[in-house]
Formats: C-alpha cells, structure tokens, sequence
C-alpha cells in the first residue's frame, strides 16, 4: 500500500507518472501501475497533480501502527 | 528488461551551462543563467514539473525583508545564521546568495501569483518564529505550486530539460569541467552533456542510515537525493565540508515528514511519557531553539526512561489547530492529513508522538556540511559551481533559492569568458559508459538493495550516535570492503540501474562521513557529531574539516572558522 488509484475515475492521462519524483508510477495501456510501492516517499506529487482527484495516499501499517 | 532499453545511439548535446537537478536551487540557477542570455540545459532524476524535497509543497520561506525592527535586517540575520552554524559558513556567501536576493524574491514569486501572504484580512505576510532566531523569520505560504512555477518560468526562458536522466560523472578537461555523462533510466540512453559551465544542485543525501520507521524510503527530506553532487564533485578533487556533521530531527512516529517547524513555530510543547516539558532541561530557548537541540532531548529522555515523547498541541485554539493543520502541515506534507486521519489522531485532544530520524545528511537552514565554494558560488574546480543543499551556502527552500539564482548569474558571467567547450578524450566517456551499464550485463552477481542494507547497518552501527574511534576504524574498514561488492551488483531494468548509480553516490559519501567523524575528535551540534570518547566541545576542533581524494587517497584540511 501506498499510492491507491480509483481506477473508475482515473483517465490514465499519466500526469502522476510524470510528477513522481521517485519512478515508482507506470503508463500500461488500460490503467496506472503502481510498481515499486515500498519506495514510495509518501510526497503526495502524484496526488496534487491529479485533475482527477483520484489519488490516495494509503498508509501501510507499519506507518499507521 | 525491454528488448529496446539501452539500445537507442547515445546522445551528445552542447550547451554554456549544465544544470545537474531540478529542485529549489536548480530551477532557479537555470531560470536565471538563461536571462542572462546563456544556453542552459537542465537534467534531473525526476520529471520537469515536481522535484527536489519540495516537489509537492513547502510552508516556510525564511525572509529577511527589513521592515524595521532590528530583527528583521540583513546586520542581525547574519549574526544570526552565524551563530546557528557555529561560524562554519562564510558570511560573503550568505551575503551574496540569500540576502541580496531574499527581498527580490519574495516580491517575485508574489507577482507569479505563489500566495506569499496567508493573512487575507490584512493582506499581509504570516510569519513565525523558531530554530533560535532573533525573531519571527519565517514566512508562512502556500508552496504548493512553487517548484512547478519555477520550472514554467525556466521553460519559457528557453532552459532545455532532460528529465529521468541520473548523472554519474562530471567531464574535466585541463583541469577545467566541461560537462557531465549520465544515463536515462526510461530508455536507456546514454548522454554526454557538454557544457562551458555546471552547476551542482541536487540536495543532500538521504538513505545512508537504516530507517528508523522500518521502511527504507519513508526518510525526512527526498529519499532520491543520494548525494549525487557531492559524490560527483569529489570523484573529481573538489573539497567536501564537515561532512560529518550529519542531521536530526523529530518526526510524527513512523512517519517521516517535515513538519517540525510548523509544530514549535506554532506554539507546540514537546512532552515526555510523564507530562513533563523538556525542550528547556537541554537549551535555554526550549522548543524555539535551534532544531539540534530538539532531538537532544528527545534522545536523553527516552535513554534515560522518559519516554516516548510528543507534541501537544491541546492548548491551541481552534483557529490555531486549523491554520496549523490545513495551512501549514499539509502543504509541506500533503499526506499529513491522511496520516492524521489514518492513524486516528485529533490533535485537539491527542498527543502527537514523535521520534528521532535516523540521521541525513539534510538540505536546511543551518546545514554546515555541503560542497566546499567561494562568495562566487564557484566550487574549487573551475567552470564548476554549485548551490542548495549539495553546497555549503544557506540551506532551506528559500536559500536554496536564492543562492541558486546567484550560482546561475555567476556560472553566466563565467561562461561568457569561456571561448569553446572543452573535449574530454573519448576513452574516459567510454569507461564512465561501461561502468554504468555493468549491472545490466552481470549475471549471478548480487541484489543491490543487499549492499545498501548492509552500508546502512555498517552506517547505523558505528557511525550514527554515540562515535568513538574504534567504531569508526570498524566502519571505515567495512565499509572499504564493501565497496568491492559493487562490481558484482546487478539490475533487471532501469529502474534498478538507476538505484544501483544511486548507491555508487550513497557509498562515497558514507565513507566521507565515517573519516571526517573519525578526525573531528570533540561533540558538536548534539547528536549531529556525538563522540562518546570526546563527549564535549573543544576549542581547538572549532574548524571546518575538509576532505579531498588526490587520486587513491583522501587528504584533509582544515578552515578556520568566519566571526
């Protein structure tokens, strides 16, 4: 967990894959992969971009517990 | 891996200057060497838009704007900034960076529409107080769109950006830089970016220690600033500063974000598992002194049975809790809130637990380690110039800032001098080449992410708090023979190849730290350089300790400090 994408929203326009300081978004054809997860920073660049708002920060436990 | 990454020709382009990283100081560097009329090309790890620690925000603009009392001139910030640094950064540099553009800047990033001042009612500026200074310097703004409006401003100036490219080398000719080789780890390709002038800005470095949150990249400042400057320009004989001196601060427990300002600027009170205030048992300005002292005092109560500790921020009014929360918390972290939420904390009526971070090497205000300049922002390498966290100028997002647009200026004017671009000979290009694609070829060799979590171990065992001699020896020892490994390290795609460059960078600098830690033998700036056999301060090693490789070896000197 980490970066949660609302796939019936999400357009694929790829502008998170573009904003993440980190290449841990992916462009496949049909959908955004979230590929490397466990290097995520947690900076929100992919969530503030998004002109869908259709991005989430969700923290994994070890952060929440 | 693709059958087409690394197979596209490699790529050579020319420019007068070469920006190596797109974040607060390199965005600027490029936007106003361009005005100045030079060619500027700009390569960074990262995308065009969202870079550097302040890729998704910043709240804090430290400004000096001389509005009249005394606090707020140029005479008391330097005296100030002075103090913080122990007298470790020259003033000229503080001078001819941050304080001859702070004003220009502040009205500059107004005007392109960044809101600089949070009290609507008054239309005027918002600014707090913390770190020890003399009074409230920090500017409290909406920084959200601030990196993205910079590198607008850049693009339309004409700066050409090369994003998802990771330099590696930097080009020397005759003694002089005349570029830099790096690869990008999308396609691949391999560039040599040749240049009359390079400015270093890529930050400081982060994942040298074992996290303390259990996760490797849940670090304080940008887990993909790996020191790559600082590596880059000691590979090639420029001086590194008092890279010993390595950064602290509190963070929200298991999350490591920004925020520490925000909390104690605001009013915060930093409490033990008793209930007791602590901050002033360890410094006589309490939470508002500087940011060392905090996790001092963290560390000395949970050693000594006292904690864990927290803020408490119960006493806030309403409006407070909701202009920290909404204003200030969430635009420096934007997942702040979520954490907040997720974690089902109501700092109206719950304690916010904090903890140490593992230790950084940080772009900050205050920061005395970096790469060695003069007031000229020139590095000891001529046609080399470097500003932000990488150098030792006035860290933070606004200094960064600053001294970057200086370092553009100044890298500009030189450039003019500069007849043609220099040639590096073609074999060494060739080698650098070979040396970067190696951990795609090697087969059977060893995961890369083993050697970072054993460097971390090595870091985390002996070079973290609480230094003594035998341990750093140990260290310096392990660490050499780990170095050896990185020839059989191996990468599946480009995305670990760029890991894999990243940790080459993070090995260096590792090493830097362990033997300028071994040869400062005192305590310093509290757990920042904490030697359990020198426990005190000692006159004789207030300097500067700056280490140079002379081709297999490291030579050191010393500076003595600026009053």
């Amino acid at each position: 967990m980490s970066i949660v994408i609302d796939t019936e929203k999400c357009l694929n326009c790829g502008i998170c894959v573009e904003n993440c300081p980190g290449d841990i978004l992916y462009q496949e054809e049909l959908r955004i992969a979230v590929k490397y997860p466990e290097e995520c920073w947690f900076c929100g660049s992919c969530k503030v971009g998004c002109p869908q708002d259709c991005i989430s920060i969700v923290f994994p436990l070890e952060v929440i517990i | 891996m693709t059958d087409k990454f690394a197979r596209e020709a490699d790529v050579a382009v020319e420019s007068d200057i070469l920006v190596i990283g797109g974040g607060a100081a390199g965005n600027m560097a490029a936007l106003f060497a361009a005005k100045e009329g030079a060619k500027v090309n700009l390569v960074d790890k990262g995308g065009i838009f969202r870079s550097g620690c302040g890729a998704a925000g910043n709240d804090h603009f430290l400004a000096v704007l001389e509005t009249g009392p005394d606090w707020d001139t140029k005479e008391a910030f330097l005296k100030w900034y002075n103090q913080l640094t122990q007298g470790m950064v020259n003033p000229q540099i503080v001078e001819n960076g941050y304080l001859r553009n702070i004003k220009f800047l502040v009205n500059y990033l107004e005007d392109l529409g960044i809101p600089m001042k949070l009290d609507k009612t008054k239309d005027d500026y918002i600014r707090t107080q913390s770190f020890g200074q003399p009074g409230p310097y920090f500017i409290n703004f909406d920084g959200k769109k601030l990196n993205p409006t910079i590198a607008k401003e850049a693009r339309k100036e004409g700066v050409h950006f090369y994003k998802h490219t990771a330099i590696t080398n930097l080009l020397v000719k005759d003694e002089q830089v005349c570029g830099a080789v790096g690869f990008n780890f999308k396609t691949g390709t391999f560039y040599v970016f040749k240049a009359k002038a390079v400015i270093l800005a890529t930050g400081g470095a982060c994942r040298l220690y074992e996290n303390t949150t259990g996760l490797a990249f849940n670090t304080w400042q940008s887990p993909f600033n790996n020191g790559a400057a600082q590596a880059a320009a000691f590979k090639i004989g420029a001086r590194l500063a008092n890279m010993e001196v390595i950064g602290f601060t509190l963070v929200p427990k298991n999350f490591s974000a920004a925020g520490l300002n925000a909390l104690v600027g605001m009013g915060g009170h930093l409490v033990n598992a008793l209930g007791e205030r602590i901050a002033f048992k360890y410094h006589p300005q309490g939470e508002k002194g500087p940011r060392w002292a905090l996790p001092w005092a963290v560390y000395w109560e949970t050693k000594e049975g006292r904690g864990p500790c927290y803020f408490d921020l119960r006493h806030l009014s309403p409006e407070d809790l909701h202009y920290l929360k909404y204003h200030l918390l969430t635009v420096d972290k934007v997942s702040f809130i979520d954490y907040l939420h997720q974690k089902e904390i109501d700092l109206a009526k719950d304690l916010l637990e904090m903890q140490l971070i593992e230790g950084e090497l940080p772009a900050m205000a205050g920061q005395v380690h970096g790469i060695v300049i003069d007031e000229h922002f020139q590095t000891d390498i001529p046609g080399l110039f470097a500003a932000g966290g990488c150098a030792l100028a006035v860290g933070s997002m606004a200094g960064s800032m600053c001294c970057g647009k200086t370092a553009g200026e100044e890298a500009a004017a030189f450039s003019k001098g500069v007849d043609g671009i220099l040639e590096t000979d073609d074999e060494i290009i060739a080698g650098f080449k070979e040396e970067i694609y190696r951990p795609l070829k090697i087969k059977n060799g060893i995961d890369y992410r083993r050697i970072e979590g054993k460097m971390k171990k090595i870091m985390s065992s002996y070079v973290g708090i609480g230094r003594n001699e035998k341990g750093l020896v140990t260290a310096l020892e392990s660490l050499a023979k780990l170095e050896k490994y990185l020839a059989k390290i191996q990468a599946g795609n480009g995305h670990e190849l760029l890991r894999c460059s990243e940790l080459k960078d993070l090995l260096v600098i590792a090493q830097v730290i362990a033997r300028g830690a071994l040869i400062r033998e005192e305590s310093r700036f509290g757990l920042s350089h904490y030697r359990g056999d020198f426990p005190e301060s000692r006159e004789t090693w207030h300097k500067l300790i700056l280490q140079k490789k002379t081709g297999r070896e490291t030579e050191t000197a010393f500076l003595p400090i600026y009053h």
